[in-house]
């Protein structure tokens, strides 16, 4: 019985249909959701905008090794090295990046530059939204991308005692 | 010498006698590794990376001190060597800080490359590394203790190759470390030959410190523009703001007749080009005052004057000023422009050297002018006048080395107790400006003998040393700008019965052998073929002006009074160099290319911002005569070259351009080495290509199309163009017949620049000035004894 079989057939159908009706929903409620995130979630694997990041001392860990840029299978990483002063200590080691650009354009969010990187300076974040009308925008500068002082800096800074006495404003003393 | 025949691998290797074992492996194409052997320096046997297992010798032996035997069999690669590599490659990892991201060398390491080889990457040695501080020696060089190896590399070449011996060893064994010769800093001639050599990053170059890395930039391989010497230096560039910027300098493939050498300034001296008083705007004089203005309007400005004056008072009422920098190409064009266009024979260069009387004194064996490897490979040497040392840094290389590696005999016959003097198997020393009476003694004029006696030298020994030097087959004859005119005639006239006689009119300048070959003279044309006698000049361009023009102190006598109307100086600063009333030319309409707002520039009505020698393809001839490939590395936004300068102003006079610059026929197999990294230039040009009705090509520009019209007319130039565009030196020949003249002695100015000054062009090089700084805050320094 041909009718009979086809009426079984959208039965076993539409119970699948009103059984995940009770369901908890899975899909993601983004851009609607609660918080920052707006409903998205991500896995901790996941490949965002890059996070330069900081050593315990709040300096820079990126060293300017170039190694980064010379894996980039697209050729997106600018670096303009220089070297650290003793008034000026922006990284642990000899040299810093004074410039630091990644071309969004044309990163592929593939990895090789966090894979290469000796120092893990260079990381994956969870930042997303990187579209704009403006293609100039996507050019993104070290500032745009060092990770933030950590915690601890705030609260044990040591300020420029010395010239604070002298009415000089309070200023962390960089590398403390 | 004989063969001596030994089995490599398996493979049949025949090599001379005396053959070091490392040299003959490297010769059959088997590579033997090795940090402290170096060809040509004397032998170490430090390292120990070269192991090889030689049948019948109980342990493995160092391939780099063994000479080779008659049937000698020898393993250069079985796990047992393999296996003592590795473990030489760790003791030398021990204390070796493993900071490649943050090295200079990184990227082009002999060590890194050995340890990706052999491995050895984990070491068993747990203790914590000796860690010492960098230390900076000089401006230009920095040393990481912890980083050297130990291979002794830099103390030979400084000490044997330069003669400066300003590295040493202290201490031994285990303890042993490099050391400069003044307490914490090296007082030498700053070459950087030790960086160039140290095979890892201890030694590294302040310069480029931290700028950038190997494989980051691109390299190019031109010809040096400072000295008359002609080294190659393959230029590191990277994009910058403003175009290309360049940021190192050395001789990284040693392909060049420089070899291995470099000195300071063909190794630091290219930052001249992003000085911050670099000019990249035409200025023109408006209400008494320079001011910025645009290339259209510069053009027709300078047209039009140019026009007027030639129209009204004819080309004798306009003077043009040729360089000793810009290129061969460019220094031919600009005395076409000046005989064809403004119709005038009034051009010159600042003399230093007096080439045309070289040519004439040599028109009947053309072939006896030296190039700079037949110093190298002399039996003999004699050396007049000149400082090599201070001046031709290559030169005096080449002459230590020859002396050094195949015992040649070095005479010396200065006014001065030069430093090469250490080389000569004799020196003697003669009174200043006593040069004109040698050379006649020297040509057999025995009473010319008193001029030269005033020294501890006795009438005998000056007579012995004519004797000696006439029984020298294959001396070389190398003279200085002390020697000038008919003095030069007689210096070769008293070699006339030498067998093998051959000759050097040393130059100071990078092109100034150039400048005279492209016939930058008032009364010669290129190849200093005679006024009188145009020849294929006449056919080719269509007429020269028949009357002899004026020299540079003509040029200024005739704009005192009034007549010079026009004066037309490219890439020169006679105010600056040659001493100069910079009011003699205020009542001319003076035109300036150059690259900085020079003594010169500033009396002038146009200032066209030039490109440099780096900037711009073309060739340099060097001071012996070789020509050698100027390839563009550089660019800095806002500038031309001066040839497309002098083809827009002989466009904007109304000139056929195609006229000038002969494109279209001739060899146009190019294929773009000699641009450089031009790439885009066309676009650049398009409106002006366009508006000119032609097409949109870099023909007209293309400085490879004067070079055609060289070859043809000069003979001594028709060299092989597949050579010279593969970066080779090319031996160009003197002109045979009637060439050359003898001119004024006077005429001629050197340059007296040392090993850190470059005339103008070096006041704006940063490195150059930290240097000579830094030696002005020293002590006087001493010269060290040889050994």
């Amino acid at each position: 019985m041909p009718v009979l079989k086809n009426i079984a057939a959208i039965a076993k159908g539409m119970s699948i249909t009103f059984m995940e009706m009770f369901q908890p929903t899975i899909v993601e409620n983004y851009p609607d959701g609660p918080g920052p995130l707006k409903g998205a979630k991500f896995q901790a694997r996941f490949r965002g905008t890059h996070v330069l990041q900081r050593d315990e001392n709040g300096l820079e860990k990126c060293v300017a090794c170039f190694l980064c840029a010379a894996n980039c299978p697209s050729n997106c990483i600018y670096i303009e090295a220089a070297e650290n002063t003793a008034e000026q200590r922006v990284s642990g080691a000899e040299r810093y990046a004074k410039i630091y650009n990644i071309d969004y354009n044309r990163c592929i969010f593939c990895g090789y530059c966090v894979e290469a990187c000796p120092t893990d300076a260079i990381t994956h974040g969870h930042g997303f939204e990187v579209a704009t009308f403006n293609v100039s925008g996507l050019i993104y500068r070290k500032e745009q991308m060092l990770a933030p002082m950590p915690a601890h800096m705030g609260a044990n800074a040591v300020f420029n005692q010395d010239e604070i006495g002298a009415g000089a404003p309070a200023v962390a003393v960089q590398g403390s | 010498m004989p063969d001596v025949n030994i089995t490599v691998d398996g493979k049949k290797v025949a090599a001379p006698a005396g053959t070091l074992l490392i040299e003959a492996c490297k010769n059959a194409g088997i590579e033997v590794p090795s940090f402290c052997y170096y060809p040509n320096l004397s032998l170490q046997g430090a390292c120990r990376m070269c192991l090889v297992k030689v049948e019948k010798m109980p342990k493995l032996q160092t391939a780099c001190t063994t000479v080779i035997s008659e049937g000698m069999i020898v393993a250069t690669n079985s796990d047992e060597i393999r296996q003592a590599r590795k473990s030489m490659i760790e003791f030398l990892l021990g204390n070796h800080p493993l900071d490649c991201p943050v090295c200079d060398a990184g990227g082009e390491c002999e060590l890194q490359d050995m340890a990706f080889s052999y491995g050895a990457a984990e070491s068993k040695y747990m203790e914590p590394k000796n860690h010492k501080e960098e230390q900076q020696w000089s401006p230009v060089v920095y040393f990481d203790r912890p980083r050297c190896i130990l291979c002794y590399r830099c103390v030979r070449v400084c000490g044997e190759g330069m003669d400066v011996w300003a590295l040493g060893v202290q201490n031994r064994g285990v303890s042993s470390i490099i050391a400069p010769n003044q307490d914490d800093h090296l007082e030498c001639e700053e070459c950087g030959m030790c960086i160039d050599i140290c095979p890892v990053g201890a030694l590294t170059s302040g310069a480029y410190r931290y700028k950038t890395r190997p494989w980051e930039m691109n390299h190019v391989g031109t010809t040096c523009t400072h000295c008359a010497d002609g080294c190659k230096t393959t230029l590191g560039v990277r994009r910058a703001d403003t175009g290309m910027e360049i940021v190192r300098g050395d001789n990284r493939d040693k392909s060049g007749i420089n070899g291995d050498f470099l000195c300071i300034k063909g190794r630091y001296a290219f930052d001249f080009a992003h000085h911050k008083e670099r000019l990249t705007q035409p200025l023109i004089r408006k209400d008494g005052r320079l001011t910025p203005s645009t290339w259209e309007e510069a053009f027709e400005v300078i047209g039009s004057r140019l026009t007027e004056v030639r129209d009204c008072d004819g080309g004798q009422a306009i003077g043009v000023l040729g360089s000793t920098r810009t290129t061969n190409e460019e220094n031919y064009l600009l005395q076409k422009f000046a005989r064809v266009v403004l119709q005038t024979n009034n051009i010159d260069h600042h003399r230093t050297a007096d080439f045309p009387a070289f040519v004439s004194a040599l028109t009947e064996r053309p072939e006896a002018a030296a190039s700079m490897r037949d110093v190298y490979n002399a039996p003999a040497i004699l050396l007049i006048g000149n400082d090599p040392t201070e001046q031709h840094p290559l030169l005096a290389w080449q002459i230590r080395n020859n002396v050094r590696l195949h015992r040649a005999r070095l005479y010396v016959i200065n006014s001065q107790p030069i430093k090469l003097r250490r080389q000569a198997t004799s020196f003697l020393q003669i009174p200043t400006g006593a040069e004109a009476q040698l050379s006649s003694f020297l040509a057999g004029q025995d009473s010319a003998i008193d001029a030269l006696l005033s020294g501890p030298t006795s009438r005998d020994e000056w007579i012995s040393l004519r004797e000696k030097l006439r029984s020298e087959p294959g001396l070389v004859i190398i003279f200085g700008s002390e020697i000038r005119g008919s003095d030069v005639v007689s210096l070769v006239k008293s070699a006339s019965g030498i067998h093998d006689v051959k000759f050097i009119c040393l130059g100071d300048y990078a092109n100034s052998r150039g400048a005279a070959d492209m016939g930058v003279y008032p009364d010669l044309l290129p190849g200093y073929q005679r006024l009188a006698d145009p020849g294929k000049f006449h056919e080719e361009w269509g007429g020269v002006p028949r009357a002899v023009g004026f020299t540079l102190p003509e040029m200024i006598e005739s704009a005192t009074a009034g007549k010079l109307k026009a004066w037309y100086v490219v890439g020169a600063n006679p105010v600056g160099r040659l001493a100069l009333d910079p009011f003699a030319f205020s009542q001319s309409f003076v035109v300036v290319q150059d690259m900085f707002l020079t003594e010169t520039a500033v009396i002038a009505d146009v200032v066209l911002p030039a490109a440099n020698a780096y900037e711009k393809s073309g060739t340099f001839t060097n001071t012996c005569g070789d020509l050698q490939l100027v390839k563009k590395a550089g660019e800095v936004t806002g500038t031309k070259s001066d040839f497309e300068i002098i083809v827009r102003i002989a466009g904007s006079m109304g000139y056929d351009v195609r006229k000038l610059v002969p494109f279209g026929r001739g060899m146009t197999a190019d294929m773009g080495q000699s641009r450089g990294a031009q790439s885009g230039e066309v676009d650049r040009h398009g409106v002006w290509l366009e508006a000119s009705g032609l097409e949109l090509k870099m023909s007209p520009f293309d400085p490879m199309a004067i070079l055609d019209e060289i070859q043809r007319l000069l003979p001594g130039y028709a060299v092989s163009r597949m050579d010279l565009l593969a970066g080779n030196a090319q031996h160009t020949a003197l002109p045979a017949g009637k060439a050359g003249a003898l001119h004024d002695p006077k005429l001629i100015v050197p340059a007296d620049n040392n090993l850190f000054s470059s005339g103008t062009l070096g006041r704006y090089s940063r490195t150059l000035n930290s240097v000579i700084e830094n030696r002005h805050k020293k002590p006087e320094e001493l010269e060290v004894a040889a050994d």
